[in-house]
């Protein structure tokens, strides 16, 4: 095997769906590069490394479920107007019954547990697709916001306003940054090279291949400097500003949810069924279960997202959430979800939605104007899933390959004459 | 394995302990001004940032232009942004950080939904810049230097006279049927219109002088959401299958030109005569529109003289002046009374139209 | 027939992908008015050698010549191929199910008049093209309504509106029944009369030697040799041999079974179509499956065989109206597929890519996704655990691949098998339904597949095998019951079994109740 293929497979494992989010690894760093240039350092500035994070956290917390809904074969339309609706529920009962926040957010998050119930019932045990469910929702929900909020724009108070648009405390001695920040990106530090040796421990476990020493470096390194400089940046903002709060739920929900679809019984059951549902139902996967599991947990973190979105707009108005749900899709497939379903991962989709939101900052950053911005998003969008359709025609997907196809000394191993039929041909069994 | 582990972590701890030795932490963010107060003014070329609400009024982008053009003249650079059409509460906020990150040092601000800025408009203030909001009095924030704007209750009354005028010019006597309209509910000038008008219509409404045919006198039943012609449209048509179908029309009030003429649209697509509409903004079709005789009245703000007005108060506060207010009671944005500047505005009919856009290089050619 | 002239000669063909060569200097020589078979194991480039010649790869992504009725041929695409009257039928239909026989037949190819689709030519040409092939159905009857024999009989239609020359079969008979299966070989032979030649690409190798003339067999990639049937007196196991590149001297493995006590009994078991309401799938069928033995369904498609095997697994098939499952003599309650797993029962499905597999997935993550329970501790998939317990089945059943992360679809038929079959044996099961479980399997992965099967056997483990073809049943099972209609209609020991007795009780004993 190649340096390169090998690197390739260790660090992405080598299927269509992770070799795009490895594309889009690149083209997010290229984005970034760009614009950091065409912007003369605004783009990795701290002001607006903070700004892009709370901007952008909500989307990619829907992301995240999007991905799940995706994966198990669903669509969404709804999520906007959710998040909307619980908004609006959440400001008006503080105004009305001047809940405390903290209350004000468990009432959030359990009237998206109701909807997410609710829609749920309906795509999973009525059968009624998902598509039309949520399109449904997607009106009952806007009108709901506006029947509750008659359309106005209600405030909430400081206190709630914290998820949105708060920051860590300034504590410790004065290191010139900001502290907790700083111990965040330790954490992340730790947490990147313990997450290798065990990868490596448990490789060697199985009895399986360890990747080199060499390839296990890079695979710590590279996160570890961007994780380093990305900490510098954050904690290095304007004195009262630090890593998000937004962002930190948002961290903490994307190590948890990556963690229940990649090892839990649940998260593989909504990839078994996203693949092919008849054969994960004769597998014993409750079909039922987890299609109403996969939209309750959307609209959950759909109202979750609605919240921050209004502790960062200090009130909840008509218009939130609008488009929100196609942002959210959006991100899920440039991360290299499969349409169809059964494919795609949350790092991915985070990704994609990085890609989204990095472009639009960049793009305003330049003062372009939003007409412009929208068809550059569109194309974009359009380009990453024609360029995976198009790898998918021509065979194994690779980027990495084709830029250092001059560079390579070995020869890869050949495959069996088998495996060459099943790639190209459609049906594995006529040979 | 262990010693690999270890590496790492301290590999990781060092690189960022020793980078944090070289910290440029800045205790007002990253302009070197750093000052919140107006009073020591600020390079003649600095960067003054223009957020509007997304184009879908005539007035709004004439605005961006005027304000490209003039703060280009005034020797400033500029950064005009509309909101997306979609998505514009979220589109505004990004683009108001935008600005504040690449160090405006002024961001005049055309707001979409005035209560949800407070985020953005306090990170302003916080990297030093000056906040105006122009035209719409952003809500909740103590972040809001200045507002400026056309006296809206004023435009309010006119278009209420406007309307009574019209209707008795062509019935001498009442009792007159109207319909009532006014703006979007989040935009907070939508208010202070249909008050102003109200205070001139109540009194008549109340000695019957005047009828609300439908009855909907509340702001609520009135309101057209996001300014939106399709659900002025969509409302009218109901109104008229609802109330209009024996009864006829006489007046309505309409809150702006482009709802006007859809509610115009309406009637005409109804077969109805067409009644008494008011307007605002001068927008080009309107203007063709009272002059054909169809719509009744607009007003005309010239956006002109509210741009020109701004980048005065842009051009003072780079001086380090203390730019012009002729208000500083009347307008709370629930935290704070906001000084501002306020314009006349002039109400315009068929007949005083060429007078009064004279001097307007788009809209005197159309009142000829 | 030797002297007929040459009507396509493919000459020294190679196909390459990258890193892989599929075809390497591969020659086929097909006369004018043959049945030409081509054999080859799975992966051998059969299917590649056919998109060769349609222009699936068009000309200039291969190296060699076709020479077609005495010209070289250059096909871009596959409307050219078809433009000079070469025309494949896919194992896959390519019909569209929501439209009639008519509209199939003239589907991109409508006569028209004036740009307006002419429907009078069409229907008249229509029953001409149905005459042709022996369908009798009314022409405006949806494709989705008329059973898979007949819907090969429309695809030929198909070939023939398009004024076939060189008629190319992939599978022909791959899901079709026996009598289906016959129809189908005796209209090739009545093509033959015509002067219109064929190619048929068959795993079924008792039909290659009855209907075709020649030969052609391919292995890994390379053209073994061509034979004339008759003169070169060619049987299935002289095929095998060329096909395998070694005797076979058993189609099945010597197996000497242990039978045990009855474990596991149906009782009276009747379902209900699941949208035909009326109609029973099963009707009061019973049977009863020994410790250690192997028991054969047999019946024509539409038996009702997998509706009952998929009905007792977990009442996966239409609605269940009564009957009793005993197992170790006591009865037990299925509702759903997990009280089935978790009963020890196991279903390997007739369709593999369709219901058997998650395509998406690699091996190990097929392997171990009926009993996910078994690898995971504290809520957590316990990755060693589940890789360690792949890798066992990878070696015990040899499947051909070099790792159990590398994705299902990769692997050919017989290894796909072999897979859904660790999946099923990783569940622990104490009796195997195993569907159709050589269907679309080269020769020596059917025979491993039989090894594996009768190892299970010999662990004690009940094992049910449903199959159509009846050659496979009498050699592998020890008895064999019989289905027509729904009913189970006979219980034959293997000593007994024999294709016509099989063929009477699957057919002709319920006729003669009926009447």
């Amino acid at each position: 095997m190649s340096r390169v293929k090998e690197l390739q497979k260790s660090l992405f494992g080598g299927t269509t769906s992770n070799a795009r989010q490895f594309g889009m690894i690149f083209t997010l760093v290229a984005i970034v590069l760009l614009f950091e240039i065409l912007t003369n350092g605004l783009t990795l500035n701290p002001g607006n490394l903070i700004s892009l994070v709370s901007q952008y956290s909500y989307i990619l917390i829907l992301a995240i479920g999007m991905l799940m809904v995706i994966v198990a074969g669903h669509i969404d339309l709804s999520v906007g107007s959710i998040a909307a609706f619980v908004g609006i529920v959440v400001a008006k009962v503080m105004q009305d019954y001047s809940l405390p926040w903290f209350v004000a957010i468990l009432v959030g998050l359990a009237v998206g547990a109701l909807i997410g119930a609710w829609q749920g019932f309906w795509v999973a045990y009525v059968g009624v697709p998902a598509f039309i469910v949520t399109l449904a929702g997607m009106m009952l929900f806007r009108g709901g916001n506006q029947f509750i909020g008659n359309a106005n724009t209600i405030p909430v108070p400081e206190g709630f306003r914290v998820i949105g648009a708060g920051f860590l405390p300034e504590i410790g001695p004065d290191t010139g940054y900001n502290n907790p920040t700083l111990l965040l990106g330790l954490v992340a530090c730790v947490a990147i090279v313990i997450r290798e040796w065990r990868g490596r421990r448990t490789r060697r476990e199985m009895g399986a291949d360890v990747a080199p020493m060499w390839i296990s470096v890079i695979r710590v390194a590279v996160p570890l400097v961007v994780v380093v400089f990305a900490t510098l940046q954050f904690a290095g903002g304007r004195v009262g500003t630090s890593f998000p709060v937004s962002g930190i739920i948002l961290a903490v929900l994307v190590v948890i949810y990556s963690f229940i679809t990649r090892n839990t019984a649940g998260g593989r059951h909504i990839y078994a069924v996203g693949g092919n549902a008849r054969a994960a139902e004769l597998s014993g996967v409750k079909l039922k279960r987890v299609n109403f599991m996969v939209m309750m947990n959307m609209s959950i973190l759909a109202a979750l997202a609605g919240m921050i979105f209004v502790a960062r707009s200090a009130a909840s108005g008509p218009q939130d959430g609008i488009g929100w749900e196609l942002d959210a899709i959006a991100a899920v497939f440039i991360g290299g979800a499969a349409v169809s379903g059964g494919l795609g991962t949350i790092s991915g989709s985070i990704v994609g939605g990085l890609v989204m939101a990095v472009l639009n900052n960049g793009l305003q950053l330049l003062g372009v104007g939003s007409d412009r911005v929208q068809i550059i998003k569109g194309l974009v969008l359009l380009l990453a899933v024609a360029f995976d359709v198009y790898n998918k025609k021509q065979g194994r997907f690779s980027v990495i390959e084709s830029l250092m196809r001059p560079f390579r000394r070995d020869t890869p191993a050949p495959a069996s004459p088998a495996e060459a039929e099943q790639e190209r041909g459609k049906s594995p069994v006529a040979g | 394995m262990r010693n690999f582990l270890i590496r790492g972590v301290a590999a990781g701890a060092i690189a960022l302990l020793s980078l944090t030795a070289c910290s440029q932490r800045s205790e007002e963010g990253t302009t070197s001004a750093g000052t919140t107060e107006a009073a020591k003014g600020f390079p003649a070329d600095s960067l003054i940032g223009v957020a509007l609400p997304a184009k879908t009024s005539e007035n709004w982008v004439l605005a961006g232009d005027l304000f490209t053009d003039g703060l280009k003249e005034a020797g400033f650079q500029s950064d005009v942004q509309y909101a997306g059409s979609s998505t514009t509460v979220a589109d505004q906020q990004s683009q108001i950080q935008a600005m504040v990150t690449k160090g405006a040092k002024v961001i005049v601000i055309g707001a979409t939904d005035a209560a949800q800025l407070s985020t953005q408009v306090e990170a302003a203030k916080a990297a030093g810049a000056s906040v105006i909001a122009y035209d719409r009095l952003i809500k909740n924030t103590q972040g809001v230097d200045f507002y400026v704007a056309y006296d809206n209750f004023k435009v309010g009354q006119l278009q209420g006279q406007a309307l009574l005028d019209g209707m008795k010019a062509k019935k001498p006597e009442g009792p007159y049927t109207i319909e009532l309209f006014s703006g979007s509910s989040d935009d907070n000038n939508s208010a202070v219109f249909f008050d102003g008008a109200m205070s001139v219509l109540k009194p008549q409404i109340d000695n019957g002088t005047l009828v609300v045919g439908s009855g909907q006198t509340d702001i609520k039943q009135t309101a057209i959401d996001a300014w939106k012609p399709e659900n002025a449209q969509r409302r009218m048509d109901s109104l008229l299958t609802s109330t209009y179908t024996s009864k006829t029309l006489d007046g309505v009030l309409s809150p702006n030109d482009t709802l006007a003429r859809a509610i115009l649209t309406s009637i005409k697509g109804a077969g109805k005569p067409l009644p008494i509409v008011t307007g605002q903004d001068s927008e080009v079709e309107s203007i063709k529109s009272i002059m054909a005789g169809e719509q009744y009245s607009t007003i005309n703000k010239d956006t002109r003289n509210l741009v020109k007005q701004t980048i005065q108060m842009v051009k003072d506060l780079q001086a380090g002046k203390q730019p012009e207010i002729n208000d500083t009671k009347s307008y709370d944005n629930g935290v704070k009374v906001v000084p501002s500047y306020l314009l006349e505005p002039q109400i315009v009919t068929k007949d005083n139209a060429a007078e009064a856009y004279a001097n307007d290089p788009n809209l005197a050619p159309l009142t000829k | 027939m030797s002297d007929a002239p040459v009507l396509l000669e493919m000459r020294s063909i190679t196909k390459e992908f990258p890193g892989v060569k599929a075809l390497s200097d591969v020659n086929l020589v097909v006369r004018a008015g043959e049945i030409h078979a081509i054999a080859g194991e799975n992966g051998a480039g059969k299917s590649t050698l056919m998109k060769v010649l349609s222009g699936v790869y068009p000309y200039g992504s291969y190296s060699g010549q076709i020479l077609y009725q005495g010209s070289e041929s250059r096909f871009s695409d596959i409307r050219a191929s078809e433009n000079a009257g070469i025309v494949i039928i896919h194992q896959e239909l390519a019909l569209v199910p929501g439209l009639s026989i008519t509209e199939n037949i003239f589907l991109g190819n409508e006569p028209r008049r004036g740009g307006v689709i002419d429907w009078k030519t069409a229907n008249r040409r229509a029953a001409e093209l149905m005459a042709m092939v022996g369908l009798e159905e009314d022409p405006d009857t949806l494709i989705g309504d008329i059973g898979v024999g007949k819907q090969q009989l429309v695809e030929i239609a198909k070939a023939f509106a398009k004024n076939v020359k060189l008629l190319i079969l992939d599978e022909p008979t791959a899901a079709l029944n026996e009598d289906d299966s016959q129809h189908l070989l005796g209209l090739m032979r009545e093509f033959r009369q015509r002067g219109i030649t064929s190619i048929i690409i068959s795993h079924k190798l008792n039909e290659i030697a009855e209907t075709a003339d020649s030969i052609t067999i391919l292995r890994d990639g390379q053209t073994i040799e061509t034979l004339d049937i008759k003169a070169d007196g060619v049987d299935e196991d002289r095929i095998v041999r060329g096909m395998v590149g070694r005797e076979l001297h058993s189609r099945f493995p010597d197996h000497t079974p242990n039978i045990g006590e009855v474990f596991f009994e149906v009782r009276d078991w009747t379902v209900r179509h699941p949208i035909a309401a009326e109609r029973l799938v099963s009707k009061n069928a019973s049977f009863t499956v020994r410790r250690g033995e192997i028991v054969g369904f047999a019946g024509l498609m539409g038996a009702g065989r997998t509706e009952l095997a998929m009905s007792i697994f977990g009442r996966s098939y239409g609605t269940y109206v009564s009957g009793q499952i005993i197992k170790d003599g006591q009865e037990i309650v299925i509702k759903s597929v997990s009280d089935a797993i978790a009963h020890g029962l196991a279903y390997v499905s007739e369709d593999r890519k369709s219901i058997g597999l998650n395509l998406l997935d690699d091996i190990k993550t097929s392997v171990v996704s009926a009993k996910l329970s078994k690898v995971i501790s504290h809520g957590v998939i316990d990755q060693v655990r589940e890789h360690r317990a792949a890798e066992d089945y990878r070696k015990s059943l040899r499947v051909k691949a070099p790792s159990v992360d590398d994705p299902v679809t990769t692997l050919s038929g017989g290894n796909q098998q072999k897979v859904v079959l660790a999946k099923w044996m990783f569940t622990d099961p104490d009796l195997l339904i195993l569907d159709e479980p050589t269907r679309g399997i080269d020769v020596g992965a059917k025979y491993e597949i039989y090894g594996i099967i009768q190892r299970l056997a010999d662990q004690g483990k009940g094992v049910v095998v449903i199959s159509s073809e009846l050659p496979e049943l009498i050699g592998l099972c020890d008895r064999i019951y019989t289905v027509f209609e729904g009913t189970i209609t006979g219980d034959i020991a293997r000593a007994d079994a024999d294709p016509e007795l099989l063929l009477k009780q699957m057919t002709s004993v319920k006729k003669a109740q009926r009447s």
